[in-house]
């Protein structure tokens, strides 16, 4: 047999499976979390405190779920530049609600929710329908959401919302509060907050969905090779569009999230928030290239970016250092992440 | 890896011919082979080409023609062999540097942009300048000259957008004419030029022939070459098959040394009978620019061929029926039922599945492992009614199809990307026949697949049709058109020529009416 006719047989021995690269990589940015824990807990006597780490708990919330959706987009070959203008657009929606229509504050929230999904279904559309690259679309709707938000609250906070406007952002399951012998609370154990269980919850939800549901697999399959799904019979303008829509619902939650949390609705919350989410999807293994990604990498990717700023803030490194670093970080991800792909 | 031998091979006695340099050829290739990793494109062909001749080059698709050319214009170096340009031993580093010696290439495929103009395409990189500004004047009045030339009614300042494809096959003329070339390989010159524009360059390619330049002349229009051919070469699988003088020769024999007579392939013997149940009834599908009023049937258990040139509509009509491109009009009825197929989802639904040409591109999700590519077109079957998939089905599901189709692989969790083009080939076919599919169009299935493998996927293709699915064919290799259909149709530039009964007829009869001979009548 003449020398080379199969080069297939030789490929792939002696060298690792890309399910070994995958898990080294998880490990890796596993690993460097850890890493970070342990030097931030030397340096800074207070940031392995149990209320450090329910704030980091908090800021990582925002950074994850919006990461959620960004992967889900970007494993299907999409790009969301919108959900930090999303979220601000919901988030005074929801405040609106409740303020001028005297909406219940879960109705209100649902309302604010519903409008990020809808911005979500327009970007979906606009990319599947008119046909415009994924980065212009939403970049359409990063300008267009912001401007409503900012036109509909006149540029001004929505404040003077009410105690339940602050329960979904600043609540908390099994906080144990006890009266102290002084008459005022104290308090024992701060609870899990809502939103962390949100986002714990809605993370293992969507994990299982791609990695369990016919949806989800189309998802990859779309993202892996757009056509060969097609011709498959994927319906894949439907998925591209679920993405979208999938990706504007979690903005919703989180700006009114957010909101909740400062019982005020700002229509300047969230700039840059879809930089966060976008690199927390890298630094979690998601390549913008499409059909690979998971949601746990995304979550490790998010607590990366959280624990950096919080670590970084209580060593007193300066906002514009703390810039600085976390840029270099992403650039060292995505660098590693070629570094697999290649070959 | 390459074997050292061939440098060996090469006749030293060639030397001396190139030694007395302005009687001699233009350009000699002595044993030249190209190989790329896993294939041989060229092995050992001689050739030369002498001033102001025209010089044909014929063979069917893969047979080297455009590999050889590419060696010759400096974009490929060969592997071995020797290149004697003017007398002198030559090997080119790159086309920039062939450019320089007097060889110019004008290519089948538009090497034009789009944005910039008729003349400033023409002189791209050699544009006409005054210190470090473009001198548009002389721009535009050097390109006026070549189109002159041409005889073509173009304006140098239109964009190259503006313009018609044939148009554009013009500018391409006129960029490599502006070269003063020496040398000129033309690839399939006339492909998109009317009968006109046709006549006209043949006149530009006398005068060059006055001119002493030497021509390599590619086309699959035979019927064209007796215009302005003065020698033409045949090659086959990378081997060079004959020169003659293109009078003493016919076009009958020229075919015939191209589809070459002995079947060199191995086929399984055919242990499927059609039955006489119509599965597949296609009626004047038609799509302008593409393919016009095809119509065959297809019964059940039959292998039927879509034998043509590249280009002919074969590939195009098989998209339209799958619902990939749009029908203009025409029917597809499967079981005697009319289809209503707007995209690939319809065309599933019915029980049809297309294989694609270009696995890669359009077949396979290659980043994704060997069990999800498998199951990727039938995922209802092994999911609940929540749409969530059982893994447990899943596996076994996947498990069947590699075992059935004796898929190699370390496991069903590796990407596809991994595999060879051979297993690739089969994981396509089983996500069809887990979708219960009872009309395959195959599309060059066995393209970059090496022999052992080919014999694998004909075996399954017979299985196919013996279990009763209707197999459409699509093959530029005619060995295996007639190595393994029942019947053949025969494309000829977007139209079903003829259908002939494979038993009886040959490579020849084929040829004949892919090349357009008493085909349209």
């Amino acid at each position: 047999m003449p020398a080379g006719l199969n080069p297939s047989v030789a490929a792939p021995r002696g060298r690792l499976s890309d399910r070994q690269k995958d898990l080294i990589q998880k490990f890796a940015a596993l690993g460097s979390l850890v890493a970070l824990v342990a030097a931030f807990s030397l340096t800074s006597p207070a940031f392995l405190s149990l209320g450090n780490g329910m704030s980091i708990g908090l800021q990582v919330t925002s950074i994850a779920l919006l990461g959620i959706g960004a992967t889900v987009v970007i494993i299907a070959g999409g790009i969301d530049l919108s959900v930090g203008s999303v979220l601000a657009l919901s988030g005074v929606v929801a405040a609106l609600c409740v303020k001028e229509a005297g909406l219940p504050v879960p109705l209100a929230m649902l309302a604010g929710i519903a409008v990020g999904g809808v911005c979500g279904l327009v970007n979906g559309l606009v990319v599947t329908r008119l046909k415009l690259p994924p980065f212009i679309a939403t970049l359409g709707m990063m300008l267009i959401a912001r401007g409503l938000a900012l036109q509909i609250t006149g540029a001004r906070a929505v404040s003077g919302l009410g105690e339940s406007f602050g329960a979904l952002g600043n609540g908390a399951l099994l906080r144990i509060v006890r009266i102290g012998d002084d008459g005022f609370p104290e308090v024992l154990f701060p609870g899990i907050p809502y939103p962390v269980l949100l986002m714990a919850g809605l993370a293992l939800a969507v994990a299982f969905l791609l990695r369990r549901s016919v949806l989800g697999r189309h998802v990859y399959a779309v993202g892996s090779n757009a056509e060969a799904a097609r011709l498959s019979g994927v319906a894949v303008n439907r998925v591209v569009t679920l993405t979208y829509v999938l990706s504007g619902l979690l903005a919703g939650l989180t700006g009114c999230v957010l909101m909740s949390r400062l019982v005020t609705a700002q229509p300047n919350e969230g700039v840059m928030y879809e930089l966060d989410a976008i690199a927390s999807a890298v630094i979690g293994g998601t390549s913008l290239a499409g059909g690979i990604g998971t949601i746990s990498g995304t979550v490790i990717g998010a607590f990366v970016i959280g624990i950096l700023r919080n670590g970084l803030n209580m060593n007193g490194v300066s906002a514009f250092t703390q810039q600085i670093i976390i840029g270099l970080v992403i650039l060292l991800t995505v660098w590693i992440d070629q570094l697999r792909n290649r070959r | 890896m390459l074997d050292g031998g061939d440098d060996a091979a090469v006749p030293d006695g060639h030397a001396i011919e190139a030694g007395c340099a302005p009687a001699g050829p233009l350009l000699s290739l002595f044993s030249v082979a190209k190989e790329f990793p896993g294939v041989r494109a060229l092995a050992g062909v001689d050739f030369d080409l002498r001033r102001g001749e025209v010089h044909a080059v014929c063979g069917e698709n893969g047979a080297g023609k455009s590999t050889l050319m590419k060696v010759i214009s400096g974009v490929h170096a060969p592997t071995t062999g020797r290149i004697v340009y003017k007398g002198v031993e030559r090997r080119f580093a790159s086309p920039l540097e062939a450019e320089a010696a007097g060889i110019a290439m004008i290519h089948q495929e538009l090497n034009l942009v789009a944005h910039l103009t008729v003349a400033e395409n023409i002189f791209l990189g050699r544009e006409p300048r005054r210190g470090f500004l473009i001198d548009r004047r002389a721009l535009r009045s050097k390109a006026r000259a070549c189109l002159d030339r041409l005889g073509a009614a173009i304006d140098p300042d239109a964009p190259v957008r503006t313009l018609p494809v044939a148009q554009c096959q013009l500018v391409e003329i006129a960029k490599a004419l502006s070269l003063d070339a020496e040398l000129l390989i033309m690839d399939e010159p006339t492909s998109s030029l009317t009968e006109q524009e046709a006549r006209q360059l043949f006149r530009v390619i006398r005068d060059l022939k006055a001119a002493g330049v030497g021509i390599v002349y590619i086309s699959h229009r035979l019927d064209e070459m007796r215009e302005i051919v003065d020698r033409v070469t045949v090659l086959r699988d990378g081997r060079h098959v004959s020169t003659d003088d293109f009078a003493a020769t016919s076009v009958d024999q020229i075919v015939a040394r191209m589809v070459g007579r002995a079947l060199d392939e191995k086929f399984p013997e055919r242990t499927s009978v059609p039955t006489g149940h119509v599965i597949l009834e296609a009626t004047g599908l038609t799509r302008a620019g593409a393919f016009r009023d095809v119509s065959f049937t297809l019964r059940r258990g039959e292998i039927l061929g879509f034998a043509g040139l590249m280009g002919a509509g074969r590939t195009e009509v098989a998209r339209a029926i799958f619902g990939a491109d749009p029908l203009e009009s025409g029917t597809v009825a499967i079981d005697g039922r009319p289809l209503a197929i707007r995209d690939p989802r319809d065309a599933i639904a019915a029980g049809l599945a297309y294989l694609s040409e270009d696995r890669k591109a359009q077949g396979l999700a290659v980043k994704m492992p060997v069990d999800a590519n498998l199951t990727l077109a039938n995922l209802a079957a092994v999911a609940n009614r929540l749409g969530l998939i059982d893994a447990g089905r899943h596996a076994a599901a996947a498990r069947s199809y590699v075992d059935r189709l004796g898929i190699k692989t370390p496991s069903l969790r590796q990407p596809v990307r991994l595999l060879s083009g051979g297993n690739q080939q089969k994981i396509i076919i089983g996500k069809w026949l887990f979708r219960d599919a009872r009309v395959m169009l195959f599309d060059e299935p066995t393209r970059g697949i090496d022999v052992g493998a080919k014999l694998a996927i004909y075996t399954i293709m017979d299985q196919l049709a013996a279990r009763g699915i209707g197999v459409v064919l699509i093959s530029s290799e005619l060995p295996e058109i007639l190595g393994m259909t029942d019947r053949v149709a025969v494309f000829h530039r977007g139209r079903l020529v003829r259908i002939l009964d494979t038993a009886r007829t040959d490579q020849e009869e084929i040829m004949h009416y892919a090349s357009g001979f008493g085909g349209e009548g």
